[in-house]
Parts: structure tokens; sequence; C-alpha cells
């Protein structure tokens, strides 16, 4: 993957920034690659690109193959990534490229105002759009009314971004990393309460990109694989106000039920989780849709230090979206690398030590697509 | 293909036109599910519960009560200023809305008119304690 944060680039050029390290990591050939699966959310309204699957595929010297772009908002790539693994397992292709990559930040010449209404599309747009909804707006809704049934509040929060930043200056890929306290969080202006701007990830720029293999060909690569074990996909409604509960993310809690399932563990069995923090209050409902957490008990856990990298369960590792940055189409990937290296034991000083079992939690929209992703050390 | 015939539409097929028509003129308009009884503030072409398409207008309350809600301070592009928005209960079942006078979860609001600044109308309620 590339470094998250500003780039002045094309998306072709960007994306190559990131899909030529992996294959060169997996020593495969360009011509080995029999499938491009990839993810853009926004490159039609951002960068008025669109139909880029077939030209990034041109760029890295693959045009010919089958090539398929994504769009599932913040679960993009995931979604592509899911697709991939199960053309690989259903025996329709041995080696694929899976990636994304989206540029988010005034590089593109657009300003807070237009990228907040560009995030805003994947809100409903009759029923949503015209009340003048943001995203920080939809998960302020989520969170709030998580605050009020189970009494979390604004200092938890605020120690979920004080952890993540803490990660992620340990992530040379991060867009953010710093010591900060609960006080920087509390103090930064509010964006939609109970968010402040330290609540929210950032507008970032970057492109991820994995190779996703069959394991008897996997075998033959000059690097160490990792083993997908389970995929699970699920969606909730649209609009918000139709879904059944607002804290419960049932989404995720049908989609890690059925990756836990295939990958035949239990939350227990997860070392470490890499989840979509967009915002704080996003990582709370998270950890405990997962079952990693008990209902409620994510704001808590996350002050008592339980989800620190060298905590009984560590998240977002990485920095999560919150310090390593969001660059929506390349976030679900860039998970995937995360739980990829720390299952290699290649992650430095943010290594989890021991890490043999991993969990990817990618949310688009409002919650109301999620895909959970569980990963093993290859035995 | 062919055009739709009314029967292909089904009795009571409520569209967005509809539903925009009575926001403007002061109605909340729903959908009833005339097999399974689920309701829905926003109109369907077939029910979430049990996939009928027998989906026939109905007035919601215009009476609610607070679900979930936040002030927005950064707004996008077409919106002004610092405004809040939230998730009414209306019934059995729920709305997004604009929301004037600081209300908290759990307060009773009323349906009080629309706001226009983006694309189309915005429910708005207000506190009515």
């Amino acid at each position: 993957m590339t470094e998250f944060g500003q780039h002045d680039r094309s998306l072709e050029e960007l994306f190559a920034d990131a899909a030529l390290p992996a294959i060169d990591d997996a020593g495969v050939g360009v011509s080995e690659i029999d499938a491009f699966y990839f993810g853009n959310a926004m490159g039609g309204m951002t960068e008025n690109e669109t139909h880029l699957a077939p030209a990034l595929a041109t760029h890295l010297g693959m045009q010919g193959i089958p090539c398929q772009r994504f769009e599932d908002a913040c679960a993009t790539s995931s979604n592509a990534f899911k697709h991939a693994v199960e053309a690989v397992e259903a025996g329709r292709h041995d080696i694929v490229l899976v990636g994304g990559v989206e540029r988010c930040t005034p590089e593109t010449g657009l300003d807070t105002g237009v990228m907040t209404r560009v995030f805003a599309s994947a809100s409903h747009g009759q029923y949503e759009q015209p009340t003048g909804l943001t995203f920080p707006g939809v998960f302020a809704l989520l969170t709030k009314r998580h605050m009020h049934e189970y009494g979390t509040t604004e200092a938890q929060l605020a120690e979920i971004a004080v952890k993540n930043h803490s990660h992620g200056q340990y992530n040379p890929h991060a867009h953010f990393g710093r010591d900060a306290t609960v006080e920087d969080v509390l103090e930064s202006p509010i964006v939609a309460d109970p968010f402040h701007l330290m609540d929210c990830c950032p507008f970032s720029d970057g492109a991820s990109a994995v190779v996703v293999a069959a394991p008897d060909r996997a075998e033959s690569f000059s690097s160490t694989p990792v083993d997908v074990t389970g995929i699970g996909h699920r969606t909730d409604a649209v609009p918000l106000a139709d879904k059944a509960d607002l804290t419960e993310t049932r989404a995720a809690r049908q989609a890690s039920t059925r990756a836990y399932k295939q990958a035949n563990i239990t939350a227990d069995a997860v070392d470490f989780a890499e989840v979509h923090d967009c915002f704080t209050g996003a990582e709370v409902l998270a950890t405990e849709a997962l079952g990693l957490l008990k209902d409620g008990k994510g704001g808590p856990a996350a002050a008592a230090g339980r989800t620190r990298v060298d905590g009984e369960i560590p998240v977002n590792p990485s920095g999560g979206l919150k310090a390593k940055g969001h660059p929506i189409g390349a976030t679900g990937t860039a998970q995937i690398v995360e739980l990829t290296t720390q299952l290699r034991g290649d992650a430095g000083k943010r290594q989890i030590g021991d890490a043999s079992t991993a969990l990817a939690h990618n949310l688009g929209g409002d919650a109301a697509t999620t895909i959970v992703t569980v990963m093993e050390a290859h035995a | 293909m062919s055009e739709p015939t009314d029967a292909d539409k089904g009795p009571g097929h409520v569209k967005y036109e509809d539903w925009r028509e009575h926001l403007e003129t002061g109605t909340l308009l729903g959908v009833q599910c005339q097999s399974c009884g689920a309701v829905s503030a926003t109109p369907k072409r077939a029910c979430s519960g049990c996939g009928s398409r027998e989906m026939a207008a109905i007035e919601l309350p215009e009476r609610g009560t607070v679900y979930s809600e936040t002030t927005i301070n950064v707004p996008p592009e077409d919106f002004d200023g610092t405004y809040q928005v939230g998730v009414v209960g209306l019934g059995e079942t729920r709305l997004l809305a604009r929301l004037r006078g600081a209300v908290d979860i759990g307060e009773t609001v009323m349906f009080t008119g629309t706001i226009v600044e983006g694309d189309g109308p915005g429910p708005v309620f207000e506190s009515a304690e």
C-alpha cells in the first residue's frame, strides 16, 4: 500500500505504487495474474473518472484480463476482495490482483463543503440528504443513541482517538500518528456532537493492493502467504431510520457470525482486529457487534486500555481509519494489508506478539454494508 | 419492455412524488403493508417484513419521540450554519428529520413544516413540551 496522506498524482499512478509492490511481494509475473478486482467509490464525482478498472490494468501491463470495479461506499475494496476470494475458491481464477484507490484531500481541487456533499451521496437521496445529514452526522446519530442506552461518554470516545493516534505513529504508511491526550480531543472543534474534529478520520488519498491466490499456487510464492479462512457480508436497511436498532449495527453481527462459522472459530479466538473507526463511536459499535466486547462495554474497555496494541484484545494496531487515514476505496484492502503484515510478524513496533488469528471489519455508508474477514497465519 | 400497467403497480402504490407533495402540504405520508401490517415512514414498493407489494398509503402521526439526534456544525455544500437533525419515532416507524429547539432523546416533538435547502424538502419537527 502507499502511504495514506496527500498525493498529487493521478489515480492510475497512485494505484501502481500500491499494486506493483504487492505483485513483487508475491513474486508473481504480471502475466500470471488472471483477473483484477478493483475498488473506487467516488472517482466519477471527484475526478470525473469512471471505467477505471481496465485503465488501471492497462497502466500495469495487465490489459486483456477480466477487470471489474466495485462501489459500496467505504466498504468498496472489501467487497472487491470478497468477490476475488470467492472466485479463486470456486476455481474460476488462480491468481488475482485486488485493490483500491481514492483521493479525498484538496489535491482533487475540491474543498471541505464539496467533499462533505460527495460523502453525503452515500445517504438516501430523497429521505436523508434534504435534511442536511452528513456522514459525521450519521455516526453521531448511532453513537448518541449508544450513549443514551449504555452511558458511553465523550471522554471514552476520546480515548479511542488517543489510542489510534498512538498506534499510528508506529505505522510508516499512516496519515497521522502522535501522542495525543483526551484533552486534545475534547478541545478540538465539534463537527457533529458528540464528535470533535479529533474523533473523525481525515480526508486521505491513497491506494492499497493484495494478491489472492489458490493455496497450491501460493505455496510457490516468494513471500509467506497467509490464509483467508472466513468472509461474511451482510447489509442493513437504508435509510437509517428504517434500521430496527441504531446501536447494534446488525449487518456487522450477521457478517461476523458468518465469518466465524466459516473459519470455525468464535470471537474469543481473535488475537487482534482492524475495525472501521471512521469516527470513534464507530469503533465502539464495531467491537461490540463483533463479539470482542460485551454490548455497552466498548467505551469503558477502550478507556481502560484493553484495546491498545499491548492490551488483551488489540483493536486497530495500524492506527485505524482515524490515524492511518481513510481513502475510501482503498480502506478495505488496506485492512487486509495490515492483517497480512501482522500475521507474518512484520509489523515492527506495532507488532502484536504471536498473532495467529485476525479479523477485519469494513463498513460502507451508515453501516448498511458490512464485510468481516477472518485471516490466519499459514500453518 | 412494455409500460407498467396499473395492475403492476398494485393498489395504493405510493411514490416519492406523493410523499413529497403531502410533506409540502403539511401531512406525513407513510405506507402500510396490506398483508402483514408493517408500517414504513417512506414509500417502498415491497414490504421489508414479508415482501408483499400491496403497500397502501397511510397518514403518519404528527407527534413523535426523538430516538436520536445530533447537531451538525460542518454542513455540506448548499447548507448553511449549525442545525440539528434526528430520528423521530412515529408510532411503530421512524423518520429522519430536521429538529428545532435543541431537543433531547426521549423528548416529544411535533411535525411543523419543511425545510428546502438541498434537493427537495425535508420534514421539520419542533419540541411539543
